[in-house]
């Protein structure tokens, strides 16, 4: 019977993938819409000064979308901190023995790792990246730290109070660089910094300061939970 | 064209991988090796922004958040003192029957064995509080507390009663101590006071040493090891039961029982 059910849901996933791939290869980058987004890309460089469509798109288009999307990350962070502050952080455990093989690579990886997510947070506005995909890369550095020394020793570090009091503080600077032009009488949302020359690395307006703080938001954030799920449930 | 085309047709491949993996692990990476392929079909459809998000989230921060999940529940943590033959130190490695088995119904659940060496009585309080999933080490059903319960028997025992050097030996011996058999081992090899009783697999080793000043008694009857579980973890203990009756009626009990145990 089990055997039975797990070959049908391999079968599913297979026919799946497989129609979608199939309308990839029929339809996907070469079909009639392909080509059709040039006039796009250019008028939104000009518009908005960011050489990355897409960070254009996040933070001066849809930035009140944007808005929101951090303010609902902010309270799914918040609310794994609450929830598992109710729950007596679990007695630990014998820390397991971590191999030399994942020491030695969190050791080697851990700079670059950190690097890239800099590199992505303070490019995006430039080549594919942004605040969201950084904060991620760096977070995950982190987390490997976590895996090879133990998250206690990583948070030692780290001062989670300070940390916190930082995530409020950027979100507040979020929110006051969205309601700046409101509280200055322009139109809501307005891009208060120079465009630039696209394709500048000073360009795209508050486009960088906004990847910059979404990039630390996300960074914290992803930390945050990590750390407080590990600390409730067992060792990392 | 053919990077698009190869990269597509490894995708149903690399899911079906980590959909029929039993090993959790390979299949974490199996799925992380599908984010990765998926990602670079991102890139060639001309969507680096969503390869770089889908690279950093579904090939890295998922796989780290499995990862860190199966460390804690894709391991079976048997506790247990050594009991040569049973289970015990071999240099970097633990060798026995029990280790034997044990390392088959792991990989028949699915599961990493992990074997931590406590002494008997803290390994079983250790089960009770449910922080180990089994113990072994030479164990018998007599000896589990409320709250424990043992899997059927998979070799017979003896008790023996040490006891010296010295006049006041001959009562029967208080209840296994606290402490690691090797230290046991030490102590008759210094000749000091003891007063135990000890299962056939460590009075054999045990007889190996001088015990010529000491008092050895046989207890009658004999009984079966066992391996100890959670009396809630039914679950636990009803694959255990049938991967013994299993290895019983397969005969590769016997075999393993001449491979460790003269």
């Amino acid at each position: 019977m089990r055997r039975v059910s797990s070959v049908l849901a391999v079968a599913a996933v297979l026919l799946i993938v497989g129609l979608c791939a199939a309308l990839l290869l029929l339809f996907g980058y070469d079909g009639p819409a392909a080509h059709a987004g040039a006039p796009y890309l250019d008028r939104a460089a000009r518009d908005t000064g960011a050489a990355n469509l897409v960070a254009g798109i996040v933070f001066d288009y849809r930035f009140y979308d944007t808005l929101f999307e951090i303010l609902v990350f902010g309270v799914a962070v918040l609310g794994v901190r609450f929830a598992l502050a109710q729950e007596a952080p679990s007695a630990t455990a014998e820390p397991i023995p971590e191999s030399r093989i994942v020491r030695i690579s969190a050791d080697l990886l851990f700079g670059p790792i950190l690097l890239l997510g800099a590199y992505l947070i303070l490019h995006g506005h430039l080549s594919p990246g942004g605040g969201f995909a950084g904060g991620t890369v760096a977070g995950t550095g982190l987390l490997l730290c976590a895996v090879a020394l133990g998250a206690d020793r990583v948070a030692a570090f780290l001062h989670e109070g300070l940390l916190e009091r930082l995530e409020w503080l950027i979100l507040f600077a979020i929110l006051f660089v969205a309601l700046l032009p409101t509280l200055l009488g322009l139109a809501p949302l307005t891009g208060l910094l120079p465009r630039g020359v696209v394709g500048r690395p000073a360009s795209a307006g508050p486009v960088l300061l906004l990847n910059v703080l979404v990039g630390a938001k996300v960074f914290i954030g992803a930390w945050a939970v990590i750390y407080a799920f590990s600390r409730h449930r067992g060792e990392i | 064209m053919i990077a698009r085309t190869s990269l597509l047709l490894l995708l149903p491949i690399v899911a079906a991988f980590a959909l029929t993996r039993r090993r959790r692990i390979t299949a974490v990476i199996g799925m992380a090796t599908f984010s990765l392929l998926l990602s670079g079909v991102y890139l060639l459809l001309y969507a680096p922004d969503v390869a770089v998000t889908e690279a950093a989230i579904g090939a890295a921060l998922v796989t780290f958040i499995y990862v860190l999940a199966i460390r804690r529940t894709g391991r079976l943590v048997v506790v247990g003192d050594e009991a040569p033959g049973l289970l015990e130190r071999e240099g970097e490695r633990i060798i026995g029957l029990e280790h034997a088995i044990l390392t088959g119904f792991a990989k028949h659940l699915g599961l990493d064995l992990v074997v931590h060496f406590l002494p008997s009585a803290e390994a079983r309080a250790v089960l009770r509080r449910g922080e180990a999933d089994l113990a072994a080490g030479g164990i018998v059903a007599r000896h589990l507390e409320e709250g424990l319960r043992a899997s059927s028997g998979f070799l017979e025992t003896a008790f023996f009663d040490v006891a010296g050097p010295g006049p006041h030996g001959a009562e029967a011996g208080p209840p296994p101590s606290p402490t690691y058999f090797v230290d046991v081992l030490d102590a008759v090899r210094e000749g000091r006071q003891l007063t135990a009783t000890f299962d056939l697999a460590r009075f054999l080793a045990l007889s190996r040493l001088d015990l010529s000043r000491y008092r050895v008694r046989r207890l009658p009857g004999t009984e079966q090891y066992v391996f100890a579980l959670q009396e809630s973890n039914t679950e636990l203990a009803r694959r255990l039961e049938a991967f013994l009756l299993d290895l019983r009626a397969s005969g590769r009990l016997e075999t393993l029982r001449a491979r460790y145990i003269q």
